[in-house]
């Protein structure tokens, strides 16, 4: 479970993140959606203690992140918008060293059919990194939340630059862990992919969450209206 | 944890072609520097032991002669090259390893290779002590200046970081993975190249010599440490893997050239030497009209035969048991060896002060610190050459002074020219043997160094984990 209490973050006079409030439930896809600027990977940022709050707090399975930083992240995995692995070692390679940083072993098998059930052929899992394209990296991205049991999901753009197959993959994926009880927090661009993939929207715009409702409660041509509208407003 | 980083950092740089090829590069000129420092001290040891042997033949086949004649025939002495002189050459091409040795003067010591060198010398022989105390430290900067940079650039530190793992926790994994590379290499080419060393030498295993090479392993393996904790620093806290190579160069340039340069150079200047002809002007001017206070030559002569007469109570030389000219001579060169102590000192304290500067600024670049310890552990450093002055003079002190006594007591004045003595005197005469001095006592002479190493591998480790709870990670 993911919870923002009034979390803030400003830097000088400028205020990146108002005061947000904000709960993902197990099992919920919240999806934020908004231009450049508009704070989602701020939010995210926050979530991973990546920076430090202004004010308020973030918490994630009630633990305050910020004061609890490293506890929080063992229920958590990241996928940002470029996942990047390290080039000179194999997909399997970073998986078990991704894993060992979070207190995870697994013996090679294991890892390779993390990485097989996320999509990635074994012929593919053994080669150097450096060869792989962006949605193969998202791949090994998703066999590790999945081998660190993550019950929290924080995705930055993930399904940027995707081709339209890798994306919807990738979205088959997400939905798979959302069935595991994964609460998933996804800033995005993609108004689509948000309302197909997402359980609940957010709309945000210069650091102020300015809608909040259930993906199933717009249409997408009325998600698009109203993102359209605050946009331009 | 830090068993995964460390993993992970090791097989990463043993993929990393760069690296690979610039550590083969640096083993291979160790191994070569050391094997040539081996050729050149096994060819100078066979050389001197070659000489010494057949000058200490000459000496006592040098047949009946007269002492006087004997003492100026003289004798050549040899300062042994110690076992380890192969790895750090140190001021041996300077200072001279060998001295002629005779009555009346103080010869300049000979067997100088830097007076043959050409100008390509003042950047240095290159010596295994060369390879690691300036290109190593190059090594571990291309191995290291992307540690934190190249991770924060591609985007890896942050997933790393969302696992859970420290910074700090990750910093030290790069600390260790690096530093157990830089040991990956070093150990069996050392091993190779030491061990090969003594073996082709057959070089007796001492406690003297295993603690030289224990303390010099030791002064290394820290100044290597502190060199990768620094790197490691620097990376975590620039803001590009290029702003931090650069960061790191202006580092090297400045511990290895500049403020070695620097220290030299205001030491020459603040303190300077003598010209060589001014010193022995100086000398010979004591030696005739006497030391402050002291009398002439004539009146310190005339002053010791009042001594003898008085004690013997003669009234004439005639009357002495020996003979009065023999022991003039000795008076005379136990004045001129007083004379040369007082000058040599004199020009020492030049040379102390002048290294002074170079042991301050080993605080400011511990390059210095481990150079100077490197030369005292080899034995091949100012303070061990001075050492051998030392003995050397005091060997000719003694060798004059059993000639002149034997000559005083077997012959009366007025017959100086008339006694000839023969092999068994010159056998009498002791060759001489150099005893390097103990490691406590040449170390006693280095605590500022070791203070600066100490300094060096303990702040360092200190900052980094200090400054690495938190750092940028964009």
């Amino acid at each position: 479970m993911l919870e923002a209490r009034d979390l803030t973050k400003r830097y000088g006079d400028f205020t990146a993140l108002h005061p947000l409030n904000l709960l993902v439930r197990p099992g919920d896809i919240y999806c934020l959606l908004g231009a450049n600027g508009a704070g989602k990977s701020t939010t995210i940022n926050l979530f991973l203690d990546f920076i430090e709050p202004s004010g308020g707090a973030a918490f994630i399975n009630g633990l305050p992140v910020h004061e609890r930083g490293a506890e929080t992240k063992q229920f958590l995995a990241y996928i940002p918008e470029n996942l990047m692995l390290y080039p000179d070692l194999t997909g399997l390679e970073n998986l078990d060293f991704f894993c060992g940083l979070a207190g995870k072993s697994y013996p090679k098998a294991e890892l390779l059919r993390l990485l097989r059930e996320a999509g990635l052929r074994e012929e593919f899992a053994q080669r150097r990194v450096s060869a792989y394209s962006k949605g193969m990296r998202q791949k090994v991205g998703i066999a590790l939340a999945v081998a660190k049991e993550a019950k929290v999901l924080l995705l930055d753009e993930p399904t940027s630059g995707l081709d339209p197959q890798a994306s919807n993959e990738f979205s088959a994926l997400l939905l798979r862990l959302q069935a595991q009880g994964v609460a998933t927090l996804m800033a995005t661009h993609d108004l689509f992919r948000a309302k197909d993939t997402g359980t609940h929207i957010g709309i945000m715009k210069q650091g102020h969450l300015l809608e909040s409702f259930r993906a199933t409660d717009v249409s997408y041509e009325d998600l698009e209206a109203l993102y359209l509208q605050h946009m331009h407003a | 944890m830090l068993k995964r980083i460390i993993h992970k950092e090791w097989r990463a740089a043993l993929r990393n072609r760069q690296v690979l090829f610039f550590g083969l590069v640096v083993a291979a000129l160790l191994l070569a520097a050391s094997a040539v420092g081996y050729v050149s001290y096994a060819g100078q040891r066979a050389q001197m032991a070659q000489a010494q042997a057949a000058r200490r033949a000459e000496w006592v086949g040098q047949g009946e002669k007269h002492p006087h004649i004997a003492t100026h025939f003289g004798t050549f002495v040899f300062k042994p090259k110690n076992g380890l002189s192969f790895f750090d050459y140190g001021l041996d091409a300077y200072t001279g390893t060998s001295v002629y040795l005779e009555a009346h003067y103080q010869h300049e010591f000979m067997f100088r290779p830097a007076q043959d060198y050409s100008a390509l010398i003042r950047f240095g022989e290159l010596s295994g002590a060369l390879v690691l105390q300036v290109l190593l430290p190059l090594l571990i900067i291309f191995l290291c200046f992307g540690a934190f940079t190249q991770e924060r650039e591609s985007g890896t530190l942050r997933l790393a970081l969302s696992q859970g793992v420290s910074r700090r926790q990750l910093a030290w994994g790069k600390v260790l993975a690096y530093y157990g590379v830089v040991l990956a290499l070093l150990v069996p080419t050392l091993a190779v190249a030491l061990g090969g060393a003594f073996w082709l030498a057959g070089l007796p295993w001492t406690a003297d010599l295993a603690t030289r090479l224990a303390l010099l392993a030791l002064s290394y393996a820290g100044y290597f440490f502190g060199f990768v904790c620094l790197c490691v620093l620097v990376s975590a806290w620039a803001s590009s893997s290029r702003n931090a190579l650069l960061a790191l160069l202006t580092i090297w340039i400045t511990f290895s050239i500049v403020v070695p340069k620097t220290a030299a150079a205001l030491g020459d200047n603040l303190y300077t030497l003598p010209s060589m002809q001014a010193y022995h002007q100086a000398i010979d001017r004591d030696v005739d009209l006497g030391l402050p206070g002291d009398t002439t030559k004539a009146g310190r002569r005339a002053r010791l035969v009042r001594a003898y007469l008085r004690r013997y109570h003669a009234d004439s030389v005639q009357q002495l048991p020996l003979n009065m000219e023999w022991m003039a001579s000795q008076a005379g060169e136990d004045y001129l060896d007083r004379v040369q102590t007082l000058h040599r000192d004199s020009l020492r304290l030049v040379l102390e002060r002048q290294n002074r500067l170079s042991t301050y600024a080993s605080f400011l670049a511990p390059y210095l610190a481990v150079r100077n310890l490197s030369m005292a552990l080899t034995g091949t450093d100012l303070s061990t050459s001075l050492d051998f002055q030392r003995q050397a003079s005091a060997y000719r002190l003694g060798f004059m002074r059993q000639l002149h006594h034997d000559a005083a007591w077997h012959s009366t004045y007025g017959q100086f020219y008339e006694y000839h003595p023969g092999a068994a005197l010159w056998a009498s005469i002791r060759d001489f043997s150099y005893q390097l001095p103990a490691v406590e006592s040449t170390l006693r002479q280095y605590r500022p160094e070791l203070l600066a190493l100490l300094l060096w591998v303990v702040v360092l480790p200190l900052a980094l984990h200090r400054s690495t709870r938190r750092f940028p990670l964009t």
